[in-house]
């Protein structure tokens, strides 16, 4: 399948409003039979201030890109793991510039609406040919074609090692359940869970997705109650260090072939991730697969208890699960 | 809803408080931006645009006595700044001073928070041998607001007046014959007031005082646009409900969870809030009785924006200034 793919990029990234993709997002851009209408969404953009260009070029993202539709003709959830640290260490910024959302809707309907449709396309079947989901060209955090990869990134990479990102990748589970979950917020937490998850992947065992979802719900569940941030005490990431690294990737290509290296902002204590496996391991062991995640994964294994933390923590796969 | 524990829990209650605050390590903030009965940081300050970081130095005080007396041991006081939006999450552990009360500081990065950052507090302590159970928390959160000037706990709707002919939004031109216009899909829903449309339409809304006649349709007026933006925000917030996964609508947040907490008893009346979400939900996909909820959702709006009292008022004054110019 050849798509059409955008000529005339924009050399820098822009701010692409919400409203504007609603506007000219049409069947046919998300089946791929037509590309956005550029002209006319360049013009509802907003520019980024000038002097922070320099680290916003476009044309090393496409790359990327391109290299993963060449690298996974047959796979192309595959390239979720290949992709994701190769995009953070190249669209380097903070979590504040992340998470606005019109730097995705620009990635994705004005850079590489070829990719979203690559990557996301469901099967054409008899009521017509499959389209890409409007949530993958603008949508949340972790629905979004290239936000979530690089909230994937942020969020399971240890500091510089974005090993447990590749893991984290390898079932699409995690991008889809486990991302969702306010408790991956504390970073040994995260941490724990991809050890986990990680050791039963390579254990080989059947049914992983389930088992991922399950997990989830347990360390969520139990997370309601215990204070995962008291158990396993996390240092501070360093800013500076952040923000310098960012500076300095300003023209730097990732490298293909090896894993690139992240912010050196400071990695989770070994400590803070010890101190959960073993409640983490348990709570695996118990958790049930396939049933409601309220019931029975409290440690007492009898209570349901509702969460005292913020609600808004929902465990559904979203419907365009690919 | 209330919460259930299975293992004792405190009763007394937990408060925090913000007593000061510095940006970039040395320049305190005036303590104008903080409102604690509104329990809200304004951190956007006129003047300054560059800043790094800031230090909220805080203080919590705790049901002591029932402390004392519980069973808990290795008690952690433990406040967390969070914010949604970037997966933010910073956390503190407060000491306990020689007067009872916990004290300590929290850091904010900029580089890690976008629009308002919720400020809790966590009482956490080993509980039947189990370690780290949280056994209180504080009734409200703080929010630390990184986009407003003053301290304000009550996100308002926006009103934005700008010329939809010739203004620089561009997206407006099409609607450059309308007075006014609401936009749902923001963090905040906006009005947009049409300053190019009829002569002196948004002075006589912005005006306060002047002829009878001239106050009457400003309260149409505003009366209008206000059914009009609960009736759209209303519909956005039902229309884009996350469900859980046995197919039970999840409340959204934020302004959405206002709107329908505050509209739903209207519009499905007698009906508990969860059953409501449900109900919707399934009329919105399925379609049927969707043109039924229609009538509910705009008496509901009405009722919101007042309309019926500012219509009542307005019939009668007018009656009044006509009576008093045939007499």
């Amino acid at each position: 399948m050849s798509l059409l793919a955008p000529v005339d990029l924009p050399p820098v990234f822009a701010l692409l409003p919400d409203a504007a993709v609603t506007k000219y997002l049409s069947r046919g851009i998300q089946s791929g039979l037509e590309l956005p209408p550029q002209v006319a969404l360049t013009r509802a953009c907003v520019a980024y201030d000038a002097r922070t260009a320099v680290r916003r070029q476009t044309a090393p993202v496409r790359e990327l890109l391109d290299e993963a539709m060449g690298r996974f003709p047959d796979d192309r959830a595959a390239a979720d793991g290949w992709l994701a640290p190769r995009l953070h260490a190249t669209l380097r910024m903070t979590r504040a510039e992340a998470a606005d959302s019109r730097l995705w809707n620009h990635v994705a309907m004005i850079v590489a609406p070829d990719y979203v449709v690559w990557r996301h396309k469901g099967a054409d079947s008899a009521d017509g040919r499959g389209i890409a989901t409007a949530a993958r060209f603008s949508g949340l955090h972790y629905t979004q074609t290239f936000s979530r990869l690089w909230w994937a990134a942020e969020l399971f990479r240890d500091g510089e090692d974005y090993g447990p990102v590749v893991t984290a990748c390898r079932v699409q589970d995690v991008l889809n359940t486990t991302m969702r979950l306010d408790v991956i917020d504390h970073r040994p937490t995260a941490q724990a869970m991809i050890r986990v998850i990680g050791g039963f992947l390579d254990a080989g065992i059947p049914r992983p997705g389930d088992h991922v979802n399950a997990f989830s719900a347990a360390v969520n569940a139990a997370g309601s109650t215990l204070m995962y941030d008291v158990l396993a005490e996390d240092v501070d990431p360093d800013a500076d260090e952040l923000l310098e690294w960012i500076e300095a990737g300003a023209g730097e290509v990732a490298d293909w072939d090896r894993l690139p290296e992240g912010p050196s902002d400071g990695r989770v204590r070994t400590a803070a991730v010890d101190a959960l496996l073993p409640l983490f391991e348990k709570l695996r062991a118990e958790a049930p697969l396939r049933q409601r995640p309220s019931a029975g994964v409290d440690e007492e294994g009898d209570v349901p208890v509702p969460a005292p933390r913020t609600s808004g923590v929902v465990l559904t796969k979203p419907s365009d699960f690919v | 809803m209330k919460s259930v524990y299975p293992y004792p829990i405190l009763f007394g209650d937990v408060d925090l408080d913000v007593l000061s605050i510095t940006v970039d390590g040395t320049s305190p903030l005036p303590y104008s931006h903080v409102s604690k009965p509104e329990r809200t940081v304004a951190l956007h300050q006129s003047g300054r645009e560059n800043w790094e970081y800031c230090t909220l130095r805080l203080r919590a005080t705790l049901p002591e006595p029932e402390i004392a007396a519980g069973e808990w041991t290795d008690l952690v006081c433990l406040a967390a700044l969070t914010e949604k939006a970037t997966n933010a999450r910073t956390t503190a552990r407060l000491k306990r001073s020689a007067d009872g009360a916990w004290s300590g500081s929290i850091d904010l990065h900029r580089s890690r928070h976008l629009n308002r950052a919720t400020l809790g507090l966590t009482v956490v302590a080993t509980c039947d041998g189990v370690e780290g159970r949280a056994i209180g928390t504080t009734a409200q959160d703080w929010y630390v607001d990184l986009k407003g000037a003053t301290p304000v706990r009550q996100r308002e709707i926006e009103i934005v007046e700008a010329d939809f002919r010739e203004g620089p939004e561009a997206w407006l031109r099409p609607y450059k014959d309308s007075l006014w216009i609401i936009e749902t899909t923001g963090e905040v829903p906006r009005v947009y007031l049409n300053t190019g449309s009829v002569d002196g339409f948004v002075d006589m809304l912005g005006g306060n005082g002047g002829t009878t006649a001239e106050k009457l349709l400003r309260d149409m007026t505003s009366g209008q646009i206000a059914q009009d933006a609960w009736t759209a925000m209303f519909h956005t917030a039902i229309s884009d409900l996350d469900v859980d996964e046995d197919g039970t609508p999840v409340m959204p947040t934020g302004w959405r969870e206002s709107v329908l907490r505050m509209m739903l008893p209207d519009v499905l009346p007698g009906r508990q809030l969860t059953d409501a979400l449900y109900d919707i939900e399934e009329r919105r996909t399925k379609g049927f009785g969707w043109a039924e909820l229609q009538t509910t959702v705009q008496y509901a709006a009405g009722k919101r924006s007042q309309i019926t009292k500012k219509l009542t008022n307005a019939v009668r004054s007018v009656d009044a200034a006509e009576r008093s110019a045939t007499r």
